[in-house]
């Protein structure tokens, strides 16, 4: 009995097998360092990220903790508040809200974000920094405002000079250069207008029912209640509010990290798969070459499951040394982070290397190899010693039975494939287990049906150049047609190459096409009739005065549509309390005061789906309300269901008379439940207006509107859309530096196919100049199989990536998708370039190879 | 026709200097058909090279149809190859993409003139009767079919001066009479000056001239 070949020896034959290929296996080892660079890149990112967000969440708050509520805090709320103050805890009120300020130098008012706040106590952690330096409570008085420099830009004024708000004027003390708790407040739309509480009441723009984000701000002392005590208290008064205190990261920025990391780290596996498509077609290269080392083996007594110890041990060394190489490639990709988004998190997370993003990169790298090479390496028990004696001979091509019996351990290995990379995909998702399930079977379900897509696609454009260049009436150029029948060079992986590349053409052109597609719909002149500009904040003493000043501007293209919407929160549908429906995501939005409306008549554009409006003529004995089609569908309501509401202390119940369809352009498609007339009289009502005016004359109307009305907000779309496109192309630019890892892994795993068949190009070279090829004739060749196998891919991704973005604009997104030929043609041409320049690097050496070596060698 | 003076080819290595050829002179009239011998290492396949281009010589000068191709640049050599030289290769040495047709055509191809060229190529292919089979890949061909398809090739452009490497190195005895009376048959029809390099008695006897290499020196030239 033999002994077993041991581990030792087993990775010296490997070693020296792998040095042997060591120029071959570098591009393997590159293709994966791409992949796991990437994905520990984001990962680790995220991380520094989260844990700075967790290290500095007192700052990043500027307390211990901050309750957001989403209305003024009743009698009850307030006392449990003030209960807590005189227990020694520090409490300081922030409000955010829009408005408009103007200046002496430009004639437009601008929309700002304004944030009042007690600048003797603000901000309990942290620092408000002011140019010129000084302290926010010295400088801060009523009749100051401290402004971020580009209010200064577009105002054309100065520190010192004087400001307007809400008809007020305001003296600019300072520059605002960073404020503590900016990623956790809410409103940052346009510059920042820092304001003291006092300036704030003077300006006149805060009135019952104006749009506005209120946060409470608490700081413990030594002598008050602990944390969970002051959590506990305020949860139980404040049920509705968003509470975070400084033991966990604010809660909206942990869920868009999440989902981000999420998301970008399902972009790197794909860049890590089209690595290991790379590495299991260089392995599948290796093997054939290695054909007669392998039968030589077997002749010599090595048992198959000795020889595959030897090159799963070759592998996981390739997926190590890839894996490493990732780790310290994704140190770059983690310090290339801060400045992509740098726009919105002025923060810079410490650099520091983690063990734990470094562990699981090197083992998803590690693993993924390993599951792509699992074919080749199974093939090498169908190697026959025999092979190195009968070789010239034609193989028989067996029936259709014998080859699926022979593709079992194929298609066994392509299952745990599956099942292998479903499992890394549900690892990186971050969330519940059900969540990882979900998003590992989706990824498996849709990877597999793109791979088979590509495949298919590849295979017949393949097929289709190769029978056009020779079934063409006119003879095509000798290079071409050799650059051509180069691509069903044996052993080429053409196929392979042609998936990889396309896989990250499509990636990265897709995201382009979504982004242009949704900036094109916002921009797209809007349908007659739909308003452009919008009033917020209309008080019912201005209500007609202002309708009144817009008819008589010039450039109004229709009649302003205002309508009047009363804060309310629904208590009870058919008395089930709110709070025993289980609301989920958007849903929970109906646990907290809505801004509903009252109407006699139907409002135009809208469609009753179920019910019947009420007569507005006859005497309701009780009131009506008509609700959406969507809110009905959340709130399990129905024609005749009764709904119980509270607003502004008063309860109001009114029946469900109809459900109603309504889209979400006009003034009404905002409001969800619309009440039958006089039911909300009495109560404090906002105005909201919206109205079409021809562009030119927007300006005139934002001036004539704050000349008049200053506390009244007159919103821009157009300003609203470029703020909208600012955050829109910073997140493709995040997902598109990511998605161009897809593309780089292509790029190699096209060098290392052509670095694969080195020799078989070195003997055609020397073929060639022996038959008079110059090396420009033989470049030329080269050229055209590169380029046409670039545009090829190309031509796949942007094929695949148009039809992508058309269903996702189409069904995801309700926007309209045109064919632009522009980016396709030019995403052909240039992967064409690039597959040029991939496949030169691995083979310009090869130009200069003396005939007579390489003939002797034969 | 193909004149050779005072031909050395050294190889040096780290280690050490390997002199192949130490000096060959040679003159091998037009038309000739001149058969190269000697043992193994004894320069044949070297010289051969040389004479082709397909390296330079240590010293010495090759005349080739009267043109000094010692000084010649690497792409010059191309191109006075594709003019000049056919070649015939133990292993055959076919274009695996390409099919039986458009191996033969490739010379053609590569000096511009593929265009009046099919029909020389059917005509070759017909006269290694291999017509039939002109679609067929090198890979569908077997060993004896393929020296043929680059018989045909090497003949294609009518090159005044043919070389062969152990053209029939490589083929059973039957596959290598065929071949080398194909080769004796086209070379006297096209007129070509024929250097073959061979191991085989039998094949030198039909040479017109036999020089016979040793340890890089003419021994024998009959």
């Amino acid at each position: 009995m033999r002994n077993r070949l041991s581990w030792s020896t087993a990775s010296k034959i490997a070693w020296r097998e792998a040095r042997a290929s060591s120029a071959k296996f570098l591009f393997v080892i590159v293709a994966v360092a791409i992949g796991v660079g990437s994905l520990t890149g984001v990962r680790g990112f995220s991380r520094a990220f989260y844990g700075m967000l967790l290290r500095e969440a007192r700052t990043l708050m500027a307390a211990d903790l901050s309750l957001r509520v989403f209305a003024i805090p009743n009698a009850q709320q307030t006392a449990t508040m003030d209960q807590l103050i005189r227990r020694g805890v520090r409490r300081t009120w922030i409000t955010e809200t829009l408005s408009m300020v103007a200046s002496t130098t430009v004639p437009n008012p601008v929309l700002v974000s304004i944030k009042a706040v007690d600048a003797h106590v603000y901000p309990f952690y942290g620092e408000v920094k002011l140019d010129p330096p000084g302290s926010l409570a010295r400088v801060l008085t009523a009749d100051s405002v401290a402004v971020s420099e580009d209010l200064l830009l577009r105002l054309k004024v100065a520190v010192g000079d004087s400001v307007r708000l809400g008809g007020q004027p305001f003296r600019i003390i300072g520059v605002v250069t960073s404020e503590p708790d900016r990623m956790s407040g809410s409103l940052n739309v346009g510059p920042r207008v820092m304001i003291t509480r006092e300036g704030l009441d003077r300006t006149g723009l805060m009135s019952i029912g104006s749009r506005a984000s209120e946060r409470y701000l608490f700081r413990l002392t030594p002598g008050s209640p602990g944390i969970e005590e002051v959590r506990q208290t305020l949860q139980k008064s404040f049920p509705e509010a968003l509470i975070a205190d400084f033991r966990q990261t604010h809660p909206i920025i942990t869920q868009g990290l999440n989902r981000a990391t999420t998301f970008l780290s399902l972009v790197s596996l794909i860049a890590l798969i089209v690595g290991a498509l790379g590495v299991a077609t260089a392995m599948q290269a290796h093997l054939q070459q290695k054909m007669d080392s392998i039968a030589i083996m077997k002749c010599l007594g090595a048992r198959t499951r000795e020889i595959i110890q030897i090159y799963v041990l070759q592998t996981i060394g390739l997926g190590l040394a890839g894996g490493l190489m990732g780790i310290a490639f994704g140190s770059v990709v983690e310090a290339a982070f801060p400045p992509l988004i740098a726009r919105y998190f002025h923060l810079r997370p410490e650099a520091h290397w983690d063990p734990s993003t470094a562990i699981q990169g090197l083992a998803v790298g590690i693993l993924t190899t390993l599951l792509f090479t699992l074919p080749p390496l199974l093939g090498i028990q169908r190697i026959r010693p025999g092979v190195i004696f009968r070789r010239e001979m034609a193989e028989v091509r067996p029936g259709w039975k014998q080859r699926l019996r022979d593709a079992r351990a194929s298609l066994v290995a392509g299952g745990v494939i599956l099942c292998g990379i479903g499992v890394i995909a549900g690892w990186l998702q971050i969330g519940t287990l059900r969540e990882s399930v979900r998003t590992g079977v989706a990824f498996v379900v849709a990877l597999v049906i793109s791979l088979l897509v590509l495949a298919a696609i590849a295979w017949l454009l393949l097929r289709s150049v190769r029978t056009f260049v020779r079934r063409c009436p006119r003879r095509f150029p000798a290079p071409i047609r050799h650059g051509v029948a180069n691509l069903y060079r044996p052993g080429n992986h053409a196929q392979a190459a042609l998936v990889a590349l396309g896989i990250g053409v499509m990636f990265t052109l897709t995201i382009f096409l979504v982004q242009r597609g949704m900036m094109a719909e916002m921009f797209k002149s809007a349908p007659p009739g739909m308003p452009n500009v919008f009033l917020l904040d209309i008080t019912a003493k201005e209500r007609d005065p202002i309708v009144d000043l817009i008819r008589a501007q010039r450039g109004i293209e229709g009649a302003p549509d205002v309508v009047g919407t009363v804060a309310a929160k629904v208590v009870s549908i058919d008395g089930k309390p709110i709070d025993s429906l289980n609301l989920k995501a958007w849903g929970r939005r109906f646990q907290r005061a809505r801004a509903v409306a009252q109407a006699a008549e139907r409002p135009a554009h809208t469609v009753i789906v179920q019910g019947a409006w009420w007569n507005s003529r006859a005497a309701q004995p009780e009131p009506q309300l008509s609700i959406t089609e969507e809110a009905a569908q959340i709130l399990h309501a129905h024609p005749g269901s009764h709904m119980e509401w509270e607003a502004a202390g008063r309860t109001i119940r009114a029946r469900v008379a109809a459900i109603h369809r309504i889209d979400s352009i006009h003034m009404y498609g905002r409001i969800e439940f619309i009440f039958s007339a006089g039911t909300l009289d009495g109560l404090p009502i906002i105005y909201y207006g919206g109205v079409r005016v021809a562009p030119r004359a927007v300006a005139q109307l934002q001036r004539a509107t704050y000349e008049k009305f200053p506390t009244v907000t007159v919103v821009n779309v157009a300003d609203v859309l470029e703020i909208v496109q600012q955050v829109v192309d910073q997140i493709a630019l995040v997902v598109r530096f990511i998605s161009m890892f897809a593309i780089l892994a292509g790029i190699v795993i096209l060098a290392s196919s052509v670095a694969g068949t080195r020799f078989r190009r070195i003997r055609e070279v020397v073929i060639l100049k022996t038959l008079g090829a110059t090396r420009r004739r033989v470049a030329g060749i080269f050229s055209v199989e590169f380029m046409v196998l670039g545009a090829v891919a190309g031509l796949m991704g942007s094929l695949l990536a148009t039809a992508f973005s058309a269903l996702l604009l189409k069904r995801w997104l309700d926007a309209d998708f045109r064919v632009d030929p522009l980016p396709n043609l030019l995403c052909i041409v240039l992967t064409a370039l690039v597959a040029n320049a991939a496949g030169w690097m691995a083979s310009y050496r090869i130009l200069g190879q003396k005939p007579l070596e390489v003939l002797r060698a034969e | 026709m193909i004149q050779v003076s005072g031909l050395t080819k050294t190889i040096a290595t780290p280690t050490h200097r390997v002199d192949i050829l130490k000096g060959i002179d040679l003159e091998i009239p037009r038309g000739q058909f001149a058969a190269i011998m000697g043992p193994s290492g004894s320069g044949k396949s070297t010289l051969l090279g040389l004479l082709a281009g397909l390296d330079s010589p240590t010293s010495g000068h090759i005349v080739l149809d009267g043109e000094d191709i010692t000084g010649l640049e690497e792409d010059e050599l191309a191109l006075l190859r594709g003019r000049k030289i056919g070649f015939v290769f133990q292993s055959y040495h076919l274009i695996p993409t390409l099919t039986a047709e458009e191996n033969v055509l490739l010379p053609l191809e590569l000096s511009g003139h593929a265009a009046d060229g099919v029909e020389r190529a059917r005509e070759l292919l017909q006269s290694v009767g291999l017509l039939d089979r002109r679609d067929h890949y090198p890979v569908q061909l077997s060993g004896g079919e393929q020296q043929r398809v680059a018989l045909a090739r090497a003949f294609v452009v009518r090159p005044p001066i043919l070389l062969a490497d152990e053209p029939t190195g490589n083929l059973d005895t039957a596959n290598g009479q065929v071949v080398l009376e194909l080769l004796i048959t086209l070379n006297r029809r096209e007129g070509t000056t024929l250097v073959l390099v061979t191991h085989d008695q039998q094949v030198s006897e039909q040479a017109d001239r036999r020089i016979t290499l040793r340890d890089g020196r003419v021994v024998l030239d009959a």
